[in-house]
This record gives C-alpha cells, structure tokens and sequence, in this order.
C-alpha cells in the first residue's frame, strides 16, 4: 500500500520532484502547545518535506518549511479554504489537533469547532489528495466506571456520558476521522487516545485541578490515573506521521499512580469530600465559572479509566520515555517554580 | 590498618570518612562504592556510578585524549571510540553487563576504567543506557521496579507493598491468634509460575481473600502472594474498594485476571461470586452456582493449573441471620446482612467471632491437554467446572469431618 502510493506520488507529472518518502504535513491547531511543538519536531525531520500550519491564532514561526495559513474551522466557508490550501500546498498527511482540551463553557461552540470542524476537515481531505488523517483523542471517552478493567484496551465500549458535549464531539469527530480510512481502504486513519497530558507546560483543567493548593478529592475513593507526558504525547504524533498504522491507539506513560499519591507528589493537600457534596460544589462552581473542572470530572477523581497502551507499543512502535511517575514529577517541579515565583514564562 | 586520629575539633561538623584507598590502589582498583538505594534519584534516569563502567569488559585503549589535541583530532577520536563501543555493545548484545568483572590487572582495570567512561558520556546517553536499563539487576535495584517496592507506588493494579507492611502485623494477629489459621495441603499450589486457587465465598463481609493470602504468604515457602479477585460492588464501596485494592485484591473480569496470569501470578477466585457470601447461616458450606464457568475458560486460555481450596470457619465467624435485599439497593449495596452484631454496633459489628479457620487445598488439576481453543467448548467448560466443585464439595466435607469444635478446630 505505502510503496504503491510512493511511485504514485513520485511520477505526479504535477508534483515534480519529490524525494521517495517525503511527506507534506498540514496541522490544524498548529498555533497551539501541541501543534507548535510537533512543528519543530517535523522541522528536524528530513523525511518531511513541508509543514502547513492552520489555525485561527497566529502561528508563531519554528523553522523555514512552515508555511502558516489562517482557517476558522467555525465558519461555513471553512471546507472550501481547507481544499484550496491544501490542493496548492499539496498536503499528503493532515494531523488534526483543533480539539478542545478543556471543556468549554459555550457547547454550542464547542460543537461548531469540534464535530462540524472536523466534518469541514474529513470532507476537504477527501476532495484533495491527502491519504493519512491523525487525530489527536482522549482516553477519558473510556469513561471511569467501577466496572472497568483495570486495563482498557482500544476494544473497549465509550462509557464516558456522551450526554456531555466534550466528550460527544469527541466521540463525533473520531467516528467521522475513522470513516475516512475504513479498513481495506488505501487511505489511512489513525486515531491516538491519549492519557492526560501533563508536564511542565501543560494548562489545561486537570493540570489546574493539581496546581490548587488544596485539592478536593472523593471521600473514601482512591482510583489509580495514568498520565502521559507533553513529550511523549508529541513524540506520538510524529510516529504516527512515520509510520502508516491505521486504528485507535491508546498513548500513556508506563505505571499508574493512585490519586493520593498523585497529589503528594505535586506536593498539595488533599481535601477529601462526600461524593454528593463534590459533586454539587462542582457544578456549582462551573455554573458560575469559578472553576473549569466539569462536574463530569467528579467520577474521575471516583472510579478508574486506565489504558492499555500495549497496541500502541506492538504496532505503532511507540515507548514512552517517561512513567507517569516521571511525568508528574516533571509537572511537579515546574509546579514549584511557579509557587516560588521564580519560573515567569506564561504556560503555552 | 593504623586507627585514625581523633578529629582536632569535636564542635567541628565531622566531614564524611574516605574509604581506605592504599590497598585497593596497590592493587589497581578503585573500591568500589555502595550506595544504599534509598539514596538514589527517581527512576532509571539516575546515572549508575562509575564501579558499573568496570563490567565492561573492554581491553585497553589508547589515553584520553589531551586537552591540547586539535579539534579534528578530537574529533575523529570521538567517533572512533563511539564506532567501536557501538560494535561492542551490538557484539555483546544484551548480555554486555552478564559479563564479570576482568581479572585485577592494573592496565586493564585502569583503562577500563577511564577510557570507555569517557566514550559512554560522549555517545548520546540513551544508547549508553540502554544495556543499563535493561539489565535485571539494575532495574530490580535501582530502576522502576526497585522503586516500586519501595515507594508508596503501586503496581498495576493497584497493589501497594508498602500499605500492605503497614497492616502486617494485624495481620499476623489474625492469622496466628485470633482465627488460628490451620492450613493443609499448600505443598499442592504452584511454587512459581501461574496458577488459580478456586475457593468457596462465605461469610457475610468478604474477608476471606484476605486471609487466603495472608495464610498462604505464612505457610507456603515461597511465601508466594495471591492476587484475589473481588465482585463489582466492592469497588462501588467507599473506603472498602480503595482498602482491598491496595492490600492486592482485583476486581474480578476476565481481562484483569488474564493480565495477572499472564504475569506468572497466583490467582484466587471466588466462582460463587456475591451469592456465596450472601449466602444465610443455614445453607452454610453449601455451595452455590459456579457462575458460568468462567475460572475454567481462563484456565485453559492461560494454560494456568487449577488448585481447589476449601476455607472452613469464616461460615460461622459472620453469622447471617437475615438479609435485606431491596432497599440496600438504593445505595448501591447488592444486600444489607442482620447479623448477631451487625448493623447494631455499627462498624464494630463488622468485627468477626473468633473461630478457627482451616484453609484445605486439593489436588491441582491440570487442563492443558485440552488447549486453548477448548475455552470456547461451552460444554466441555460447564463440565469441567463440575469436576472443580465437586472437588471442592469434598475438601469441605473433609474438613467438616476432622473438626470437632467451632471455636477450637
């Protein structure tokens, strides 16, 4: 499949020289932490010939073979400017990071961004040439449920509650993602589940929820997490750009590590609460945007949602470089620096 | 050996003793430092010291380079030494540090010393670690594993050692003078490698995994740990998930407990399941339905053997009077026992009577002869599953037999 859609590329009378393996990637959300960070990973790689960064932010410059253009995935001419940019830079492989990683207080556009943004997206890779969609996912649409294995491989059923519109748009975007590449096809869809994400740089709910000083936690529960560092998650994304391994994968750092000690590790009390109670102060809280932890957040501090990353290893290759011990540690100490004032870059 | 001088100045903050170095370095060795592990950095990141570099067998090689020699020369001896570190490492294989340390000859010892150290440090770290991470030792003593065991992580699924030394003694008191666990038969579980205790579920709040373990890490000589596997509504219970879990209980799925034979543990299952230790004082060492068999399919696709044990006393220990069914549900309890003590006294009620408690194990049977396509053999599975508990059924019935007394066995 790989070599035959090679010699396609290289006798493209329209494609002119084009080295064996070279390969145009195009990034959506290429302004953000994610997208930035896999761009200078790809400047560095010399099997890929040109970076297009798309997103509605300015996408500050990594290296010479970006080229950054500006989308809004949210407006209704989104598709066509998608197929134009895409046609003229002549992109092969689309990596698609414009997801949300925290829950959004407006879920009207969240939808607009999320399910009909990667609607806009999948339908323009369609009309243009490009044969790989990556999409960057969650391993909490398993959902924490007291049921659950302790390991969820990528066969597992979505228990996450798809009434909420995180995680249904979510769950919408890689249904349509994996419609793409369906198996069989010569087109490829690779889907990576990954772990919370966390690290020094890392600004999303969860990392906020660990940065309190005092952290509520579920009386009486104490379920392991898994994390995944902002590295390895990147270090993901570049494999799955290599090497052509359609499906779902499950990205996570090695081990796992009960709540408790995830909080003691990040050196923050815990404030143990009645589930009831959380949960109400929860959602109190979001009504009011005080906090962006969702109430939905309260069955994650409950019950467990651990992945099997083994499929990731055994076909994508992938090994993460950090445990989630490591990553937290990581996070952690960037977490001091901020608490004594002494790191003052703004977390991207 | 001369004795050192006292120091000068007792106020003095005494500085850390050298080793004594004359008679290593007669010898052309340097001693060799022992850290304590304790005292070592998080993970396999930590670089080894430098005693690890001496197991490198490696013939001597020219000095270090000069700090005067020109920037290609440096340059070029570089990649030199990384080339042919980099065929010795692939020579080797991943057997490099298996090889013991070189006689004690001084040039050899020497060299070993500082010139590859050197050419570790210069090539990039991942490749010089690499046969480091993955030695045994290094990650049993200082790497993941090692921490594991000595941290307050858990493993995973969940198991904490450190939570589990905690309890030991409370443990021990149970095990030795509170129930006075008798054990038979324990020659007949699997003294390493895979296998699957299946035992029958009684008395009211499920202990008995507890003590199952506990027996079976005093009496087994390889003081061998079960992983038990507990129901759902278990992990549905505050504080009671959380404590069962870390002292080395799983929930029970087949997924968990393929995981853990996989890993070449022993498992404990409960094929009763809630029905056994909802069971009333009446209908004590009966046994319930074996579930659907599930223990004989996981058995046959693991190729684990199975060890029927039979748990006498822990009918008696929570005595079930009465059981409130419906109304527990509301609040995700699968039942509410009434027993002489519970729910009356609170949580004390939870607290078991004092009987002795005989743990019998039976013959192991072995299913490999049937394969692991027989898993799917649904008849063949409900069959097997038969012989198990009858098996069981007789252990029981022995025991019953051999004990005169509730209370004194």
């Amino acid at each position: 499949m790989t070599t035959d859609n090679n010699q396609a590329l290289s006798t493209d009378p329209n494609g002119g020289f084009r080295s064996r393996n070279a390969r145009r990637v195009a990034i959506t959300g290429g302004a953000g932490f994610l997208g930035r960070n896999l761009r200078g990973v790809l400047e560095a790689d010399p099997a890929v010939e040109a970076i297009v960064s798309l997103d509605v932010r300015k996408s500050e410059p990594v290296g010479d073979k970006t080229h950054a253009y500006n989308l809004d995935l949210t407006s209704r001419s989104a598709e066509e400017r998608l197929v134009e940019v895409l046609m003229s830079e002549k992109v092969d492989t689309l990596v698609h990071l414009a997801l949300l990683s925290s829950p959004s207080s407006d879920p009207t556009w969240e939808h607009e961004l999320e399910s009909v943004g990667t609607m806009h997206v999948v339908n323009a890779c369609r009309r243009t040439r490009v044969r790989k969609l990556i999409l960057k996912s969650q391993t909490f649409l398993y959902g924490a449920h007291p049921t659950n294995p302790n390991y969820l491989s990528e066969t597992h059923g979505i228990k996450a509650p798809l009434g909420e519109a995180y995680f249904r748009d979510k769950f919408q975007s890689e249904q349509q993602i994996l419609a793409f590449g369906p198996p069989g096809s010569a087109r490829i869809a690779t889907v990576l589940r990954m772990a919370p994400i966390i690290g020094p740089h890392i600004d999303d709910y969860i990392a906020h929820y660990f940065r309190r000083r005092l952290v509520p936690t579920v009386l009486g529960f104490d379920p392991l997490w898994q994390f995944v560092h902002e590295a390895d998650a990147i270090a993901a994304l570049a494999l799955a750009i290599q090497r052509d391994a359609p499906g779902i994968f499950n990205i996570s750092g090695s081990g796992v590590l009960p709540l408790s000690a995830v909080i003691k590790l990040c050196g923050r009390t815990h404030l143990p609460v009645p589930a009831s109670v959380l949960s109400a102060m929860l959602a109190s809280l979001w009504i009011t945007r005080l906090s962006d932890a969702p109430p939905f957040f309260v069955d994650y501090l409950q019950y467990i949602c651990v992945a099997d990353g083994a499929r990731a290893k055994d076909v994508l290759g992938y090994s993460p470089a950090f445990s989630t011990r490591e990553a937290l540690i990581d996070f952690a100490s960037a977490q001091h620096l901020r608490d004594a004032k002494l790191l003052s870059e703004t977390p991207a | 050996m001369t004795p050192k001088p006292p120091p000068k100045n007792p106020g003095e903050p005494q500085r850390p003793q050298r080793p004594q170095r004359s008679q290593h370095e007669n010898r052309g060795l340097r001693p060799r430092p022992t850290y304590p592990p304790d005292e070592l950095g998080i993970g396999s990141n930590v670089v080894p010291g430098e005693n690890f570099i001496t197991s490198l067998d490696v013939p001597p090689k020219r000095k270090a380079p000069a700090q005067q020699a020109s920037r290609e020369e440096l340059e070029s001896q570089i990649t030199d030494l990384e080339s042919r570190l980099d065929q010795m490492i692939r020579a080797s294989g991943p057997s490099i540090l298996a090889v013991p340390p070189a006689t004690p000859d001084t040039q050899i010892a020497r060299a070993a010393l500082e010139t590859p150290l050197k050419a570790v440090l210069e090539t990039p770290p991942f490749d010089a670690m690499h046969p480091l991470a993955n030695n045994p030792y290094f990650e049993q003593q200082w790497g993941r594993r090692g921490l594991e065991e000595r941290s307050e992580d858990v493993d995973d699924f969940g198991y904490d050692p450190s939570f589990e030394r905690k309890f030991g003694k409370l443990l021990d008191f149970f095990h030795r003078r509170y129930f006075r666990v008798r054990v038979r038969g324990v020659e007949s579980l699997p003294r390493q490698g895979r296998g699957i205790v299946v035992a029958n579920h009684s008395g009211t709040f499920p202990f008995d995994g507890l003590v199952l373990r506990t027996a079976v890490a005093r009496t087994q000589p390889e003081k061998r740990k079960v992983r038990w596997l507990t129901e759902d509504f278990v992990h549905y219970l505050p504080f009671a998930g959380v404590f069962f879990n870390r002292m080395g209980a799983v929930r029970a799925c087949q997924e968990n407990a393929e995981r853990l034979l996989k890993q070449d543990e022993l498992v404990a299952v409960f094929p009763e399941g809630v029905k056994g230790i909802k069971k009333l004082y009446e209908k004590r060492y009966t046994l319930e339905r074996f579930g659907r068999g599930g223990f004989v399919r996981l058995a046959l696709r693991t190729g684990s053997p199975l060890v029927p044990c039979a748990i006498i006393g822990a009918e008696e220990s929570n005595p079930m009077l009465h059981r409130l069914d419906y109304l527990p549900k509301l609040f995700g309890l699968p039942y509410l026992p009434i027993t002489a003590t519970f729910p009356w006294l609170g949580p004390f009620g939870l607290v078991p009577a004092p009987t002795r408690w005989t743990i019998l194990f039976g013959e192991p049977f072995n299913f490999d002869g049937y394969g692991p396509e027989a898993a799917d053999d649904l008849v063949l599975v409900g069959r097997l599953s038969d012989r198990v508990q009858r098996s069981i059924e007789e252990l029981i019935a022995q025991g019953l037999r051999e004990r005169k007394s509730v209370w004194l066995g």
